[in-house]
């Protein structure tokens, strides 16, 4: 679709409501946008080199094959280290300027006009990053990536595509943080992933907002033939009102994907947050896990929807909410839709508090009620959440450690 | 040395009102083995819970002593950490929890990463001790499960004796430690507590209803409830006669 019309189904979209969530006036919040260049990582300052380390980015990119880095909408950073041929990292708009067939990919898994939210996105100036894997490659160590937004009253507007070819493999994690203290701000964020033939995308993120900040993402990933897509999403930090449903479209045959979440609710924060499954070529398969505790006064709602539009086909949904006070709430909204014969889908959804029971049981054994309840909710988050990377284990660790040293 | 390292004086104790124990004078002396027996409900594993400090049991007279001093005003954790070990009947299931990691966390010789750590020691560098400890239990398949799920019967009290061990507490409390058990995981059981005898360092109370691990550890005392009151007090050559005339008749006989 070229550039035009995209804009024109945008503008038509520009005040329909979104589905999920609070609905958020657009007009509150200034848009400007200046780019600007991060020539190195030793530029960035010592509170943002902590910041970006608390959601799992390495200013030091050991371990990493490259990074890519953005404040607000400016500084950018894109680096791919040496000698890992076969991968590319560029700002989303140098990337489009640089490849016309990307256009192709722009818009393509998320519909420019599926809300306010993504027409907004295109409408005002966006980056983002642009990763890709090119056919074959297997890109071992992980591409880190982070999105820092500082300004008050602001929008950070990112759209990012990656990709990975034919045959090829490639993991990235990314994280995305404020400092507290930003106040009223909103993130808009599109991110379409494109994972090809046979090719595997393990996608881990990590989000760490403050508590004034509202935050939209819009995802959606295609799968095909052969393809697997994992992805990984914990939320540990307060917020304002997040709410996103991504989606995975498994359209070849034998296609996978997981998708696995950790929602950590404290203070008062709203958390609206799903996956959406459709299998769509036989032997497709998949999974939605997802682990959602409450503390303080938040609400979590976990949404979960497997469609099964071809037979032969296999899925599973599981929400589990872990409940920690009694101003807190969860709703876990389980669906299955089968439009197939031979779609096998199945869900478990249970909604709990830490049970007296398993506290004294501990605590016979010597921990204290504080060391109890933290090995059980730790416990809770990791069951079958498949090596969950180390840095995503610790921050859910701190977190939990946080929230319970204030709280009992 | 015969000082009691743990005793309960004129012990009343309520479940949501409910009168179970009333009047338990018990001694139990330090490094000693000590039975505690009776009829199904007369309130021995009531007792055990009540002296590690459950919650749903109300002490509403009396006292529990340990070295003397009231433990009373003590919680669960702090009563573990004064060296008390309980190892429950049906242990809840903790999901996410390896048995393996979790000896590792509560264990003083398994703990080898620094205090700091909150968590569990995950990277414990013991590890081969420890997973000798599980084979000598006949539990190695259950290192790498999550505490209590699933668990057979007899795999359960294998997996809380190991437990209790492995807190190198001063006194275990173990409430039928050899129910469910085949010949030879009895064995295993019978020698693991035998050991810990002959070491003579730790008090045992072993509540049973088989004279099997009773006679091979030679407990030094028996006590035997009936309807939540102490109604006997003897040793092992009581068991037999015990066996032969069953709780009703034998305590007929000694009240006479
Ligand atoms: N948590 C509880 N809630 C209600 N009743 C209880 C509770 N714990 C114990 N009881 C009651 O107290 C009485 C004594 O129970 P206890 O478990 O101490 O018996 P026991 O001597 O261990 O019996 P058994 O040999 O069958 O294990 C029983 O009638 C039991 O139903
Ligand atoms: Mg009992």
């Amino acid at each position: 679709m070229n550039s035009d019309d995209l804009r024109k189904r945008a503008i038509k979209a520009k005040e329909k409501k979104a589905e999920y969530g609070a609905d958020l006036d657009l007009e509150e919040y200034s848009y400007s946008s200046a780019p600007g260049q991060i020539e190195s990582l030793d530029e960035i300052s010592e509170s943002d080199r902590d910041l970006v380390k608390d959601v799992g980015f390495n200013p030091s990119q050991d371990g990493v094959s490259g990074s890519f880095l953005q404040f607000d909408n400016e500084g950018i950073f894109a680096d791919v280290l040496l000698k890992q041929e076969g991968l590319e990292i560029l700002p989303i708009t140098e990337a489009l300027s640089k490849y016309d067939w990307l256009q192709d990919y722009l818009w393509n898994a998320v519909s420019v006009d599926t809300d306010k939210y993504t027409a907004r996105s295109e409408i005002t100036d966006y980056n983002g990053y642009f990763i890709r894997a090119k056919a074959g490659a297997c890109i071992q160590m992980p591409v880190q990536s982070c999105l820092v937004m500082k300004r008050n009253q602001s929008v950070q507007n990112v759209h990012n595509i990656v990709i990975a070819e034919e045959g090829s493999e490639l993991h990235i994690i990314t994280g995305c943080a404020t400092p507290s203290g930003v106040e009223q701000s909103l993130h808009l964020g599109i991110s379409e992933f494109y994972v090809k033939k046979k090719a595997r995308m393990t996608f881990t993120m990590v989000h760490r907002w403050s508590e004034m900040m509202d935050v939209r993402p819009r995802s959606a990933t295609v799968v095909e033939e052969g393809g697997t897509h994992i992805s990984s999403y914990a939320i540990l930090s307060p917020v304002k009102s997040i709410q996103t449903y991504p989606e995975v479209h498994l359209v070849g045959m034998n296609a996978k994907a997981d998708h696995y979440s950790v929602v950590y609710g404290s203070q008062s924060s709203s958390y609206d947050i799903g996956s959406l499954l459709f299998l769509e070529a036989p032997r497709t398969h998949g999974k939605v896990v997802s682990r959602s505790i409450a503390t303080d006064a938040s609400e979590v709602i976990t949404r979960g929807d497997l469609v099964g539009l071809s037979g032969e086909t296999k899925a599973r949904l599981e929400c589990d909410g872990l409940l920690i006070s009694n101003e807190a709430s969860i709703r876990a909204i389980p669906m299955l839709h089968a439009k197939a014969e031979g779609a096998e889908l199945s869900h478990e959804a249970t909604v709990g508090k830490v049970g007296a029971d398993q506290l004294t049981y501990l605590m016979s054994r010597g921990l204290n009620e504080e060391e109890a309840a933290s090995l059980i909710i730790r416990g809770f988050v990791k069951l079958k959440v498949p090596d969950l990377p180390p840095a995503l284990q610790s921050s859910i660790d701190e977190a939990i450690k946080m929230s319970l040293e204030g709280g009992m | 040395m015969c000082a009691n390292i743990l005793e309960t004086t004129d012990l009343r104790v309520e479940v949501n009102g409910l009168p179970i124990l009333s009047g338990v004078e018990i001694e139990f002396e330090s490094g000693k083995v000590s039975a505690i027996l009776g009829p199904n409900a007369s309130g021995k594993s009531t007792l055990a819970k009540t002296i590690m400090g459950l919650p749903e049991y109300d002490v509403v007279d009396g006292d529990i002593l340990l070295d003397g001093k009231s433990i009373l005003d003590k919680s669960i954790s702090e009563r573990a950490r004064l060296g008390i070990a309980y190892a429950f009947q049906t242990p809840p299931i903790i999901s996410g929890v390896k048995l393996a990691d979790f000896i590792c966390r509560i264990c003083p010789d398994y703990q080898c990463k620094a205090e700091s750590d909150y968590f569990m020691g995950e990277s414990c560098s013991c590890k081969s001790e420890l997973y000798e400890d599980f084979d000598r239990l006949g539990i190695g398949n259950l290192a790498k499960r999550d505490l209590n799920d699933g668990f057979s019967g007899g795999e359960t009290k294998r997996s809380e004796l190991f437990q209790v061990l492995s807190m190198r507490p001063r006194i275990m409390l173990l409430d039928e430690p050899d129910s469910g058990l085949d010949y030879d995981s009895l064995r295993i059981v019978g020698k693991e507590l035998k050991a810990i005898r002959e070491k003579g360092d730790t008090t045992l109370v072993i509540i049973s209803h088989h004279r099997y691990v009773l006679e091979y550890l030679e407990v030094d005392r028996i006590y035997i409830l009936q309807n939540g009151r102490l109604a006997y007090t003897g040793d092992m050559r009581d068991i037999p006669v015990l066996e032969e005339k069953g709780y009703d008749r034998f305590l007929a006989d000694v009240m006479r």
